[in-house]
């Protein structure tokens, strides 16, 4: 369990620190079953961190997307580090970051989180209903307590966890400067079996489904910026000269745009499932990266997201590599 | 007569081995099927898997990546690479519902007329099993 | 106008009886809601709280084309829609309605839109008051509410099992009329307007805007932009999902000597939204944009055309995955504190 108390004095201390710039982590959210990521500048606001079941976002992503703005002549360019809290699953994002060099290990300072799950909002509010108000999420045993409206609602804390903490292999931080709480047992095993249940469909059920997921794509690419692999300062799909995907959202742009995410994410997807979270139009898209997932670990040996030392997966090959279906 | 369906497919060859291969096939005069419309890359370490979803967007019915044999290649390492990025994009694209006969990757050396044949016939014959790609083709009727 | 009901039983008669017209309703694919041509009156059910997409697509759609054209002729037909094709929008909720009649005044201003304009020619509102306002909705502070007749032809209430339904325009009546309904009663007129209060009672967030708009211009500068834009994924969720929201895109697509010219949603939250083709950025990161977003709604908007560009409908708020929180930021904009403006 995570003492809140001592979550903000650790922040504080690092935000008392001159070569620091900033702290990403979590907040109240002002209504339902979130919390809302926050970015401090000063220790005098630490205050308002908090670390519950509602902390769902990955801060991690807000690393790479801090915009470089080009310096005034005459000034230094701020060359301070950034802080951020991190759950398990979150500092997976920062360890693959590192693996493809996006930023120095000395430019951020880690705050490990040990999680125990986060709730997932559509099952909360299935259960509960919508809210204006903010909810408190505490964990007790096996179950959940919220306030919901000014009300102690209880609810078995299987029932309301997001799915990816059912399999949940790295609840504690794989990298970190500091714990602001102790380790947790690991509490899950994954065997992909959603992938193998979808993979056994024929190909046209396959498509079927896809056709009428990818149909309701808005193109919106919220699943592109919230992920903490999709950093590129010019991203393929809106690459101009030449166009890839058209901007059109009919199904064959639709399409094109989630394999060549998914594609991009081959062996660098860290399974924060935060894609799918964020969907307005709730497509399942980690079922496409949850395949390329299972297929790299069984084919290449190979996880991201979990070795500092490791080479990106497609930057490096093995004179053995799997070859089965060439002629 | 049936008009029978006829793939379109199409082919990025690597400059030094495959390329010549098909050349070789060609000089030989080994009648191989008119289907495949050859692109030469220089390697096939070169070829971007998406240009593989473009060619599907674009009408392909079918797709062949072939390069020089693993060890052997001009560049040393680029087929190793290209092997490992077409094992994966041929399992997304499967995932997606998208035949698997669709996708093809073969090592042709330069010596190898008679393989290259081999491997376009087996290639249309897959493309042709599979059927017009019509999944995700961008159509001008839609407009 | 008129005041008629019909059996909430008989909705897929009713339905079925709108022979001359493309009728829309609400149409769910899992948890997802977006307005849909109707194709069995029987599936329809206003059991909704409100569509994740809204029905502005109906209006402006995510991708149309503009005209087609052929490399080598000289001639082009644009592709207006056909005003006379007839369409019924049935079960769009007050706040939609709304939004259409704020986004009319833009489509009618510099240049006459007739992609836009035949459209909305073309088809009837029937709305459906709310009865159980969702979580974030707060349309009584921007002029609208559950029970709004703003922009609509016709508004049904669901008062047990009986829909009432009170015809607002020509249109309206002549729809009703179509759809064969009977006239109601003092009942139902009652019941509808104890629903109307019932419902106001439940609608928990409000905003006081006098003066935002007057006010924002001021604070160009200020800090409390970055409050929010530190955390903004610069996704477009708000912009797509929002009813007032118009951005578009033009783009020319080929496929051998036929092309198209297709019109399709953009947002102002993407980087690329003032990127120049030097490459300059006056809008660079996402402080710019999201000040530029919010004064666009509740600032430049109504300095041309006297309305702020948001009707309470909530779903910004609803589905900005960050929790950016368009009631927050506008209390932050009221308490600000301006400084002096920098002189030349």
């Amino acid at each position: 369990m995570v003492d809140e108390k001592n979550l903000r004095d650790k922040a504080k201390e690092v935000l008392e620190r001159d070569d620091v710039r900033r702290l990403i982590g979590w907040a109240r959210g002002t209504y339902g079953y979130e919390s809302a990521p926050v970015v401090l500048k000063d220790a005098s606001e630490v205050d308002k961190l908090i670390f519950d079941p509602t902390c769902v976002q990955n801060p991690a992503s807000f690393i790479t997307l801090e915009e470089k703005k080009p310096v005034p002549r005459g000034q230094e360019p701020d060359t301070r580090k950034v802080a951020v809290l991190v759950k398990g699953c979150d500092s997976r994002a920062i360890v693959q970051q590192l693996v493809e060099k996006a930023y120095d290990r000395e430019g951020v300072i880690v705050l490990g989180v040990p999680c125990t799950g986060v709730v997932d909002r559509r099952k909360a509010a299935k259960m509960f209903g919508d809210t204006s108000e903010p909810v408190e999420i505490s964990e007790e045993g096996d179950k959940y307590v919220l306030t919901v409206n000014g009300e102690k609602k209880e609810a078995p804390k299987a029932e309301l966890v997001a799915d990816k903490c059912l399999r949940c292999r790295y609840p504690n931080p794989l990298v970190y400067d500091m714990l602001v709480a102790d380790e947790v047992e690991k509490w899950a095993d994954d065997e992909f079996a959603d992938v193998d249940e979808f993979a056994g469909q024929t190909p046209e059920e396959k498509w079927k489904f896809w056709e009428e997921q990818f149909s309701k794509c808005i193109r919106c690419y919220s699943c592109r910026n919230v992920c903490p692999m999709c950093y590129c300062v010019e991203c393929v799909v809106t690459k101009q000269k030449p166009q890839w995907t058209r901007r059109a959202t009919d199904i064959s742009e639709n399409t094109a745009y989630h394999i060549q995410r998914a594609w991009h994410l081959a062996g660098r997807c860290i399974e924060c499932m935060e894609c799918q979270r964020v969907c307005p139009v709730d497509i399942p898209i980690m079922t496409l990266n949850r395949k390329l997932t299972r297929d790299v670990k069984e084919m290449f040996e190979y996880e991201p997201g979990v070795d500092v030392e490791a080479e990106p997966l497609l930057a490096c090959y093995n004179p053995q590599d799997p070859e089965e279906y060439i002629m | 007569m049936s008009e029978e369906f006829e793939p379109n497919i199409v082919a990025f060859l690597c400059n030094w081995c495959s390329y010549a291969g098909a050349d070789l096939a060609g000089t030989s005069r080994m009648h191989y099927l008119p289907n495949i419309k050859i692109i030469r890359v220089m390697c096939s370490g070169r070829v971007n898997p998406l240009f593989l979803v473009n060619a599907l967007q674009q009408g392909a019915d079918g797709v062949l990546i072939s390069g020089c044999h693993p060890g052997d290649c001009h560049y040393l390492e680029g087929n190793y690479f290209a092997r490992r990025r077409f094992m994966l994009m041929r399992k997304l694209l499967e995932h997606v519902g998208v035949d698997p006969g669709r996708v093809n990757m073969s090592w042709v050396s330069a010596s190898e007329g008679a393989k290259f044949k081999e491997v376009i016939d087996e290639t249309v014959a897959m493309a042709k099993e599979a059927g017009p790609m019509d999944q995700f083709r961008r159509r001008q009727l839609n407009w | 106008m008129g005041d008629f009901k019909f059996a909430k039983d008989k909705m897929a008669e009713v339905i079925g009886a709108l022979k001359d017209y493309q009728v829309l309703a609400p149409k769910a694919v899992g948890d997802v809601l977006r307005f849909q041509p109707v194709e069995d009156p029987a599936q329809v059910s206003l059991d909704y709280p409100n569509t994740n997409v809204p029905p502005k697509e109906l209006m402006f759609p995510e991708t149309e084309t503009l005209f087609k054209y052929r490399v080598g002729q000289t001639d082009i037909e644009p592709e207006v829609p056909d005003a006379s094709a007839r369409r019924l929008i049935f079960g769009i909720r007050p706040c939609d309605a709304l939004a259409y009649t704020i986004v009319d005044k833009l489509y009618a201003w510099d240049f006459p839109d007739p992609y836009y304009q035949k459209r909305r020619e073309a088809t009837v509102l029937f709305g459906f008051a709310c009865s159980e306002p969702a979580a974030n909705c707060f349309c009584p502070s921007m002029g609208g509410g559950p029970a709004s007749e703003k922009g609509l032809d016709a508004l049904m209430f669901d008062v047990g099992d009986t829909i009432y339904v009170k015809t607002l325009t020509d249109k309206g009546e002549e729809a009703a009329k179509a759809m064969g309904l009977e006239a109601a009663g003092e009942a139902q007129m009652k019941a509808a307007d104890a629903q109307e209060k019932e419902a106001l009672a439940k609608i928990k967030r409000t905003l006081d805007h006098s003066g935002i708009p007057e006010k924002l211009p001021s604070l160009y500068d200020h800090t409390m932009w970055e409050r929010f834009s530190d955390r903004c994924l610069s996704c477009g969720i708000c912009t797509f999902l929002c009813p007032t929201c118009h951005c578009f895109d033009i783009q020319d697509e080929m496929e051998g000597f036929d092309g198209r010219r297709a019109r399709m949603w953009d947002t102002c939250m993407f980087s690329e939204y003032t990127l120049h083709t030097s490459g300059h950025n006056p809008r660079p990161t996402r402080k710019e944009r999201t000040r530029n977003r919010i004064s666009h709604k509740y600032s430049y908007f109504p300095e041309k055309f006297d309305v702020i560009a948001c009707v309470g409908c909530g779903r910004c708020i609803n589905y900005c995955p960050v929790n950016i929180d368009l009631l927050d930021i506008l209390e932050d904009v009221k308490k600000a504190e301006v400084k002096e403006a920098k002189t030349a």
